[in-house]
């Protein structure tokens, strides 16, 4: 028995009342297109930040010694650092590395104080682990020979109120634990999509830092870029198992926050799809359901003519799946357009970037989607349409015929 | 030779509560090419009987064959399927499908049935050429009149060949001139194909006009009689 005369029956169906498909056609186009592409501008957000921290502060892998790590005294400072920064650059596996002396401290200007974390670099070896720099808004990133010059960040220099070459005076221990203090001239004022670490982060030259504190050598961090950032891991706990007295700690171990987000964002894409799918398989529900039970008498009359109840359930289901069928495709596609677009001129969320950007997020947004998700979505509304066409379905295999036929 | 053999009938709605006796012990032969009426007051029981003999509503209590098949002891999709190709369906409000043309409309039946579209669609259009709207074939049912419609639902019944037709009051809703029409048609088909059509009414035009009345009162057969 054939099956196809019950679905050319319920293609023209869906057109019986055509205001009302419309609605739902548009509703699914809607709810797809949103659902897909606010997947795709989250998606892009946080990969946006994951991108950033790496890039510009966290490295894929950085080094300390252990005591360091309890507690951040200038006097923990890695010995021999030369010959294990000798040793990781011949590394195949290596792409760039740094040095940096970090220590924490105060900075003063004459309006203001504030506590900083007071990083000294080889500027050179630095861009090519760090790419803080790109972010310079004014002034420079240590072109200059003079000694003592510091970079900031926006957020500091406004509250210190400083501006390019004003002075500032950084205290801080040294490595036999005494005060020292040091002042330096801004040179350079950075600005990076996250406001509290340019308050809170100063850059200085290592070797103006290390003069201070009291040990032309001494290096309490090396961070490194790998080939591969999928072996961070794997390359972290090699490293640290060649020196035990080093605590050797990959991106996501130093950040948690983003090893999850990186980890669980797929999760997350789907909970905002399922969401709105949800919202959307009611709307079909109701829509189906009005269609059933305005078209009783027709259906209890095909149940007397021999309709049987495999055929009625699928007439109701066919009809639930050309709504959603014809909407989804559209739907991705507008989404495909947008976020191909938008991918690369980005959405600039400027208005709510300040906000934004206590978080560490950019303020300009580039959406990404993997072209899977598409595909899954599609799979997903297939099945909401499969669970939205249950209902009406078993309220119209629920008819009796005699009843309808009564109604007649 | 009886088609339909109804023996010891009994309806019972609301036996829980305030028990009604729809039929009370109905024992009736229908026999191949009969045009009989069934005819009674409203609440006799015409349209119980018809129900239960189209296998749309279970009786309390006895037996009804349809050429040898006790059609209750049949499964449920299988009663489905029995209707579908062996008993014809009538309906007083026409019951077409809005959506589908009058050849559509037809052929649905067959369609059901797996026939082939060709088939199909000659055997519309045979239908629908015997019953007067061969010019109205791609009409669809808003763009009927109400006597095209019975017109349709008529040929719609006789799509599959079935065994026979149930019309419940099919000229309620006609007036004179297309109830006249309809029966004339129906007749027409009734002694060309040895179709049998079993209806129920209260229109004195059609009882006149059928070969075999049936008259129900109270659930009970009152008279059986075959005109001359």
């Amino acid at each position: 028995m054939s099956i196809w005369p019950i679905i050319r029956l319920s293609w023209k169906n869906i057109w019986r009342n055509k205001t009302r498909s419309a609605v739902v056609i548009i509703a699914v186009i809607l709810g797809t297109w949103a659902g897909t592409f606010m997947a795709a501008f989250m998606n892009g957000m946080v990969q946006q930040q994951i991108e950033t921290q790496l890039d510009n502060y966290i490295a894929h892998i950085q080094i300390h010694t252990k005591k360091y790590q309890e507690d951040e005294l200038p006097k923990f400072y890695i010995h021999s650092a030369d010959s294990l920064l000798k040793d990781l650059q011949s590394k195949p596996f290596v792409s760039s590395i740094t040095a940096r002396s970090v220590i924490t401290g105060l900075a003063s200007s004459s309006a203001s104080t504030f506590g900083v974390t007071i990083t000294g670099v080889y500027p050179e070896t630095e861009k090519t682990v760090s790419e803080l720099y790109t972010t310079i808004k004014e002034g420079n990133y240590f072109e200059g020979n003079a000694r003592n010059q510091i970079v900031i960040g926006e957020k500091l220099a406004t509250r210190l109120k400083l501006r390019l070459r004003s002075k500032i005076v950084l205290n801080f221990q040294d490595v036999n634990g005494t005060i020292s203090a040091g002042a330096f001239r801004v040179a350079g004022i950075y600005k990076s999509t996250n406001t509290s670490y340019d308050e809170s982060h100063v850059y200085v030259r290592i070797e103006d830092l290390n003069r201070l504190i009291g040990n032309p050598d001494a290096v309490h961090e090396v961070a490194m870029k790998i080939n591969n950032i999928e072996q961070a891991d794997t390359l972290a706990a090699q490293i640290g198992n060649l020196n035990p007295t080093l605590s050797v700690e990959s991106w996501g171990d130093i950040s948690t926050t983003l090893r999850y987000a990186s980890a669980n964002m797929d999760t997350y894409l789907y909970i905002i799809m399922v969401i709105i799918l949800i919202a959307l398989t009611f709307g079909i529900i109701n829509t189906m359901l009005m269609a059933v039970l305005e078209r009783q008498q027709e259906i209890g009359m095909l149940m007397a003519i021999g309709v049987n109840k495999a055929r009625t359930f699928s007439m109701i289901l066919s009809e639930t799946f050309f709504l959603a069928i014809f909407g989804a495709p559209i739907g991705l596609f507008l989404a495909w357009i947008g976020i191909h677009i938008l991918s690369s001129s980005g959405v600039d969320v400027s208005a709510f970037a300040a906000g934004l950007e206590e978080y560490g997020y950019s303020s300009v947004i580039y959406p990404i989607l993997e072209a899977d998700y598409y595909l899954n979505v599609g799979i997903l509304i297939i099945i909401t349409t499969l669970v939205a066409a249950i209902y009406p379905s078993y309220k119209a295999l629920k008819l009796n015929p005699v009843e309808a036929i009564r109604k007649i | 030779m009886a088609i339909i053999e109804v023996r010891n009938i009994t309806k019972v709605y609301n036996k829980e509560s305030l028990p009604v006796h729809a039929l009370n012990g109905i024992d009736l032969d229908i026999n191949e090419g009969e045009f009989t009426a069934i005819v009674g007051p409203s609440g006799s029981g015409k349209t119980t009987l018809l129900n239960i003999i189209g296998g749309l509503d279970t009786p309390s209590d006895g037996k009804v064959t349809i050429n040898g098949v006790d059609m209750f002891s049949l499964k449920e999709n299988k009663l489905i399927d029995f209707r579908l190709h062996h008993i014809g369906f009538v309906f007083q409000a026409y019951n077409l499908i809005p959506v589908l043309t009058a050849i559509e409309n037809v052929s649905f039946i067959l369609q059901m049935q797996g026939r082939p579209q060709k088939e199909c669609f000659n055997r519309g259009l045979e239908l629908l050429e015997a019953v007067g709207l061969k010019d109205k074939i791609h009409k669809r049912p808003s763009e009927l009149s109400g006597g095209q419609q019975q017109r349709v639902a008529v040929a719609r019944a006789l799509a599959s060949k079935p065994d026979y037709v149930l019309a419940d009051e099919p000229t309620a809703n006609l007036d004179s001139k297309s109830t006249s029409d309809l029966l004339d048609m129906m007749l027409s088909l009734n002694e060309k194909s040895n179709t049998t059509f079993i209806f129920s009414t209260h229109d004195q035009r059609v009882v006149e006009r059928a070969k075999r009345v049936v008259t129900l009162v109270d659930g009970k057969i009152e008279s059986d009689k075959y005109s001359k």
